[in-house]
């Protein structure tokens, strides 16, 4: 049931001598969500296109269903996509832009029928059969996109960006409306977006990728809790990234004082990256603390509030907490073991540059 | 990773594009070609030359007619350009229906075609009174410029968002600062391919300024038209490749710019690409730029030299046919009597005639053909000369004098300039290869083994000439029975004819496209000329056909509405000077009614029976008359048939 | 914006065009509708329906649909191909169709004189290869060249403007759906390029169903289109009011292609510029 319904392997690709994907290694197995999620110009996007048979890689294969299809043109792939903005055929009725693609295939009209409405029905469009593309929300038109994609029964669906244009309230909709579709049709969906909390919401499986190179690959839970470097972490939610020296196994240093956490294997006295969540942090009394610090910012987020904490040397925590203490106020700063995540500093300049873009 | 499929697709396309390439810049190298070209003719190589760019700056005729399409392209450009934006920022806050409305006759000028544009304006500044000249072809040109600045500002105020214009007033500016400082700016690329394409379409309109251009006033286009006619003197091929040259190193500075790498899109690179974009527009703005101002300078200066150079207080306007004069004669005109000249062309009498008819220009002395004479004498266009201001008249032969009383019975309208025949003229080694003896009379014209070969005037008189002296009936005749007679015989030739040319016989028969052609007796002199020094290994011969033919005499006359005719009469005694008519009839070759200069020419010239046949063996021939609107209606309705069937 | 005062601006032109446009439409209207001594007449106008010009009317409606058809059939694949290329910027393909109007349009059509000619170039070029001759010059065959040649741009440009606007997700979306290379172009390109199709025949159609200097320059004068009939009234019969009359006539095809505009360009987007 878990086979790898896709394999890219080591797929390379550049425009005009800038590398954008550099001996990419990527599998998704069948029935899985995947997202790719990465800034702008990581190279997930052209990674879509190579899977969508929109652009060809300069080197490497995308193995589909066990078929090298790399030279296959997109119409001959059993897989749709899902554009961003829509690309809908505006000189077409919906039902003639959800039908373009049976139509090609020769399904007989009581066939195609069924299908615009059983589509239709499912993005909760019913009776919009004969509506012009220019008179439909947003919102509504990537509903139709969807439906144009998923009556051909593709066993892979791609989607780049879909919800990009729409404002926060219907993204978040459609996003439940995604994952129920996902559940209902069974389909495989590949999901491209810089949208983290999209990514954590609907994917079982995050690839983070940054200048053509994928950080890392996970469940959400694993990305945001475990981030492997600084960029992740720092894309994946708000971070704290300071500097610190594992003195041993489960004991670092931050700003001169000692915290406990649970990583080993860092040898002793290595400098480290640390990433503390600003949700991890506790504040309690001065004498409390590890570190002693002055609230230097409130703010009330409704859920919780978003503190500035500055501790000597200069540092601003970032913190978030349902305790409110008010601006001035002299506080100590406690983290739990388990929340401290520890991470090798990068090794190189070059790596430092993959970590720090945007 | 490219498969062998696509490859071979590109390849096609490639091949595609460049045929399509090599289709529209062909004519236009063969023009760069023939500007080297030594000989005048548009076929023959004679050796590889630059007289033609010397001569080009030399002639004042060329240099007077870019002057004007460059000033009228940018003068109507730049009008229509700031008429079309305020008006497109108008239409864009109409409601609906009156922007329909507005869009609608906005069209009209560019849908609708040129030459009822033309006319249109034509017929209106003649109603009004409007003279015709530089200013109307700058109203024109304005009106058929303003839809293609509103097409491409209208576009760019669409994407406009009206938020950045509230935003600038929000932010303190006027109305009219936060327009230009704000809407402006975003419109800008608009409003320059704008104004480029409404100069570009200026600088290449013939149709309209045909019809709305006035006396002594050409364009770029309407010399090239008269001297189509005539066959163009290669100077135009000159200015034309400069032209190109200078606009084609333009665009490549502008579109080629040091830049330009990072203009290719890619998907990681959209930043870049839209910053090197904007940048790339800016170079090409402040070169627009400079070019404008260099362009207006320069054409300040000119205006002011033109200006001091032509402050004479005594003038004359003459109307005369394209290269029908000596140009120097003009000037020693000026030299001598202080009057300056501004000289016009005509191409053919019935294009004369309306515009003098019209008066929409008042011309001092015009050179018309026989029988257009009688019909502006008959319809009170002309005015009576003082022949006491022209003493020089004593050297017309008087036999011209003669010849001229049958459409100007009292000689009191009108000087004899130029005569000559019409008349066969053959290609020697053609008409062997085609085993046909030398023509000697019109019904020659009627062999089918000259099938596409034989040339035959593009005019309705000359036309029915040939016919009816082929059927022994009068030149004039205005009998219908006759007329349509003729016109059968007309029709059964067709078939033969290569083509109706008016002066284009000169280069086709130099060029070996024809072996017969129909042309006037004053052409020959310069055809055998020329033919000599191609080396042609033909000889081009001359016959009067026996049947008879028409005699024609062009002759100096002063219209009505003459404002310097004193000046007129000094300009016609001038030429009837005997220096000066043999300078002129070594020019223009054709011949002289001037005994006195006649006495002047080379024995070689004298002795030309071509040029000068002996009038008493044109026993048979005749002078045009006027025949009257409605014998003029059915020759005219009678050669439609013909042309169009 | 002050919509209102906004309007304002537009005011200078509209009374240019009641000057330069309307009126001198009106003037035609006049002319054509009196004979020579003023008085109201429909002869002018019905004067289309004598053979002659009937004759020539059809021969030019021939002659511009084909050229017209022709000038399609070059630029349709050719906008397709610039598109795909996206060769620099818009901008420089539109120079390059551009470009060759900087040098006069009647020393163009003379140089294909030059070109067709018994002993012009291309034949010249051919019996070097050993090849025969064409003989195209005074032709209808000729005149269709020329009109091809001097109106392709303005076939090129508006297709080329309405497919580079075309989104290019919009074509993949069609791949993805299964179409091939050319069901993208029939089902999807085509008809999506409408506005500028019609916009584009629309403006080769109408200067080549009227123009003289083409087919007096190619055609030998042995040809005579409608625009002929029309100029030679004007320059040669001085019978100005049978010229307005049959201007008139033209004045039909113009208000089809105004209605054809208006109907399936609405947006404007099949603009050439």
């Amino acid at each position: 049931m878990t086979q790898p319904l896709i394999d890219l392997v080591n797929i390379s690709k550049s425009f005009d001598g800038d590398i954008v994907l550099d001996d990419l290694n990527l599998s998704v197995k069948e029935n899985s969500f995947v997202t790719l999620l990465g800034p702008s110009g990581c190279g997930k996007t052209t990674t879509l296109r190579i899977i969508g048979g929109f652009i060809s890689p300069d080197q490497g294969k995308v193995i589909f269903g066990g078929e090298d299809i790399t030279k296959m043109p997109p119409n001959k792939r059993q897989l749709n996509t899902v554009f961003q903005k829509y690309a809908l055929f505006t000189h077409m009725s919906i039902a003639d832009n959800i039908a373009f693609g049976l139509k090609i295939k020769g399904k007989s009209k009581g066939y195609i029928q069924d299908k615009i409405k059983y589509a239709l029905k499912l993005v909760n469009l019913d009776g919009f059969e004969n509506r012009s593309v220019d008179s439909l929300s947003g919102g509504q038109q990537q509903r139709i996109a969807i439906a144009r994609a998923i009556v051909n029964e593709p066993k892979l669906l791609l989607l780049d960006e879909p919800l990009g244009a729409l404002d926060l309230k219907l993204r978040q909709d459609m996003q439940y409306e995604l994952i129920r579709l996902k559940n209902e049709l069974g389909i495989t969906f590949v999901y491209v977006t810089h949208d983290q909390e999209e990514a954590l919401t609907m994917s079982d499986t995050i690839v983070v990728m940054n200048q053509g190179y994928i950080q890392q690959m996970g469940t959400p839970e694993q990305i945001y809790n475990e981030p492997e470097n600084a960029f992740v972490a720092d894309f994946i939610g708000e971070s704290n990234i300071v500097d610190g020296i594992m003195v041993r196994d489960e004991l670092v240093e931050i700003f001169g004082e000692k915290f406990v956490c649970v990583d080993k294997g860092f040898g002793n006295l290595t400098p480290v990256d640390v990433v503390i969540r600003p949700e991890d942090i506790d504040l309690v009394e001065p004498e409390a603390g590890t570190l002693k610090g002055i609230v230097t910012h409130l703010i009330f987020k409704g859920v919780h509030y978003e503190m500035e904490v500055t501790t000597p040397g200069g540092y601003e925590w970032l913190v978030h907490s349902t305790d409110m203490f008010p601006v001035g106020k002299e506080v100590g700063i406690h983290v739990d073991p388990f929340d401290i995540q520890i991470m090798n500093k990068p090794a190189s300049e070059d790596e430092e540059a993959v970590g720090v873009n945007e | 990773m490219k498969t062998a499929h696509s490859r071979f697709k590109e390849f096609f396309e490639n091949f595609y594009l460049v045929l399509v390439l090599i289709f529209l810049y062909a004519p236009i190298a063969v023009m760069m070609v023939l500007s080297f070209n030594s000989s005048k003719s548009r076929s023959q190589w004679g050796g590889f030359t630059f007289q033609w760019y010397s001569q080009m700056f030399e002639s004042s005729a060329i240099m007077d007619a870019l002057y004007n399409t460059l000033l009228i392209a940018f003068l109507s450009a730049l009008i229509a350009t700031i008429l079309g934006t305020a008006a497109a920022i108008g239409v864009n806050s109409m409601k609906k229906l009156p922007k329909t409305v507005f869009m609608g006759l906005n069209n009209i000028p560019m849908l609708n075609s040129d030459i009822v544009t033309g006319i249109s304006l034509m017929l209106m500044f003649i109603a009004f009174g409007v003279s015709l000249g530089f200013k109307t072809i700058l109203l024109a040109h304005i009106t058929f410029n303003v839809p293609y600045v509103m097409l491409s500002v209208l576009p760019k105020l669409k994407q406009t968002s009206k938020y950045t214009y509230e935003a600038a007033m929000d932010l303190g500016a006027g109305p009219v600062e936060a327009f230009f400082r704000v809407v402006f700016p975003d419109i800008l690329p608009g409003v320059l391919s704008g104004f480029l394409m409404a100069f570009t379409m200026s600088l290449d309109d013939f149709i309209i300024t045909h019809f709305t251009r006035g006396a002594g006033i050409n364009t770029l286009s309407t010399l090239i038209y008269s001297e189509v006619r005539r066959g163009i003197k290669p100077s135009m091929y000159a200015l034309s490749t400069v032209i190109f040259v200078t606009v084609l190193l333009l665009l490549l500075i502008t579109n080629f710019s040091p830049d330009k790498a990072g203009t290719k899109s890619s998907p990681s690179k959209g930043v870049q690409t839209a910053s090197a974009g904007s940048k790339n527009s800016g170079i090409r703005q402040k070169i627009l730029l400079t070019a404008a101002s260099f362009f207006i300078i320069a054409a300040v200066s000119y205006t002011s030299w033109r200006h001091v150079a032509s402050s004479h207080s005594d003038e004359l306007y003459v109307y005369n046919w394209g290269e029908y004069i000596d140009e120097s004669v003009i000037e020693q005109f000026t030299e001598e009597t202080g009057i300056h000249v501004t000289y016009d062309l005509f191409e053919t009498n019935e294009e004369m005639y309306p515009v003098v008819e019209a008066g929409a220009v008042q011309y001092d002395v015009i050179c018309p053909s026989d029988y257009m004479i009688q019909k502006m004498a008959e319809n009170l266009l002309l005015a009576e000369i003082n022949l006491d201001n022209i003493p020089n008249l004593k050297y017309i032969d008087p036999e011209y004098m003669e010849q001229s009383k049958s459409f100007d019975p009292q000689n009191k309208y009108s000087v004899p300039y130029t005569w000559g025949t019409v008349g066969i003229i053959y290609n020697t080694k053609r008409i062997e290869e085609l085993g046909v003896p030398a023509p000697t009379k019109w019904e020659d014209l009627w062999d089918e083994r000259y099938r596409g070969e034989i040339l035959m005037q593009d005019s309705v008189r000359d036309a029915f000439m040939v016919a009816l002296k082929v059927l022994g009936c009068s030149m004039n005749s205005v009998d219908p029975k006759e007329l349509s007679k003729a016109r059968d015989l007309l029709l059964t030739q067709k078939p033969l004819v290569q083509a109706y040319v008016v002066d284009q016989v000169r280069d086709k028969m130099l060029s070996g496209e024809a072996a017969v052609g129909v042309i006037y007796s004053g052409e020959l002199l310069y055809l055998q000329e020329e033919a000599e020094s191609l080396n042609l290994d033909y000889e081009l011969e001359y016959v009067i056909p026996e049947e008879g033919t028409n005699i024609w005499i062009d002759s100096w006359v002063i219209p009505y509405n003459a404002r310097n005719k004193e000046n007129a009469e000094k300009w016609i005694n001038f030429l009837c000077r005997p220096d000066i008519a043999k300078k002129n009839f070594e020019y223009i070759t054709y011949a002289t009614p001037n005994q006195g200069a006649f006495e002047l020419l080379d024995k070689e010239y004298q002795e030309n029976t071509s040029v000068f046949p002996d009038t008493s063996t044109l026993t048979n021939s005749e002078v045009y008359q006027y025949l009257g609107t409605e014998a003029d209606d059915l020759y005219s309705a009678l050669w439609k048939e013909i042309k169009s069937h | 914006m002050n919509k209102s005062k906004n309007q304002f601006l537009a005011f200078p032109y509209i009374i240019w065009m009641i000057g330069f446009t309307v009126i001198p439409l009106l003037m035609i209207f006049f002319y054509g509708l009196t004979d020579r001594s003023g008085n109201f007449t429909f002869t002018n106008v019905l004067a289309i329906l004598s053979a002659d010009h009937m004759k020539a009317l059809l021969l030019s409606l021939a002659l511009s649909t084909v050229s017209t058809l022709v000038c399609l059939l070059i630029a349709y694949p050719l906008a397709l191909i610039l598109r795909k290329r996206n060769i620099g910027t818009g901008s420089f393909v539109v120079f390059i169709f551009i470009l060759p109007m900087w040098m006069n349009f009647l020393l163009r059509t003379m140089a294909w004189q030059t070109l067709l000619e018994k002993n012009g170039v291309i034949n010249s070029l051919l019996s070097v290869l050993h090849l025969p001759p064409i003989s195209i010059i005074n032709t209808p065959g000729a005149i269709i060249l020329g009109m091809v040649y001097n109106f392709l741009p303005f076939m090129v440009l508006p297709i080329y403007n309405v497919l580079a606007k075309i989104d290019d997700n919009v074509i993949n979306a069609a791949r993805d759906l299964g179409a091939g290379s050319f069901q993208t172009i029939t089902k999807i390109l085509l008809p999506l390029s409408v506005p500028g199709i019609i916009s584009g025949v629309t403006m080769v159609f109408v200067p080549a169903l009227t123009t003289f200097v083409i087919s007096n320059l190619l055609g030998g004068s042995k040809i005579l289109l409608i625009g002929n009939v029309i100029e030679q009234e004007f320059t040669k019969g001085s019978n100005w009011n049978l010229g307005a009359g049959l201007s008139m006539v033209l004045m039909v095809f113009i208000l089809i292609s105004m209605t054809m505009i208006a109907k399936y360009d609405k947006n404007g987007e099949g603009t050439a510029f």
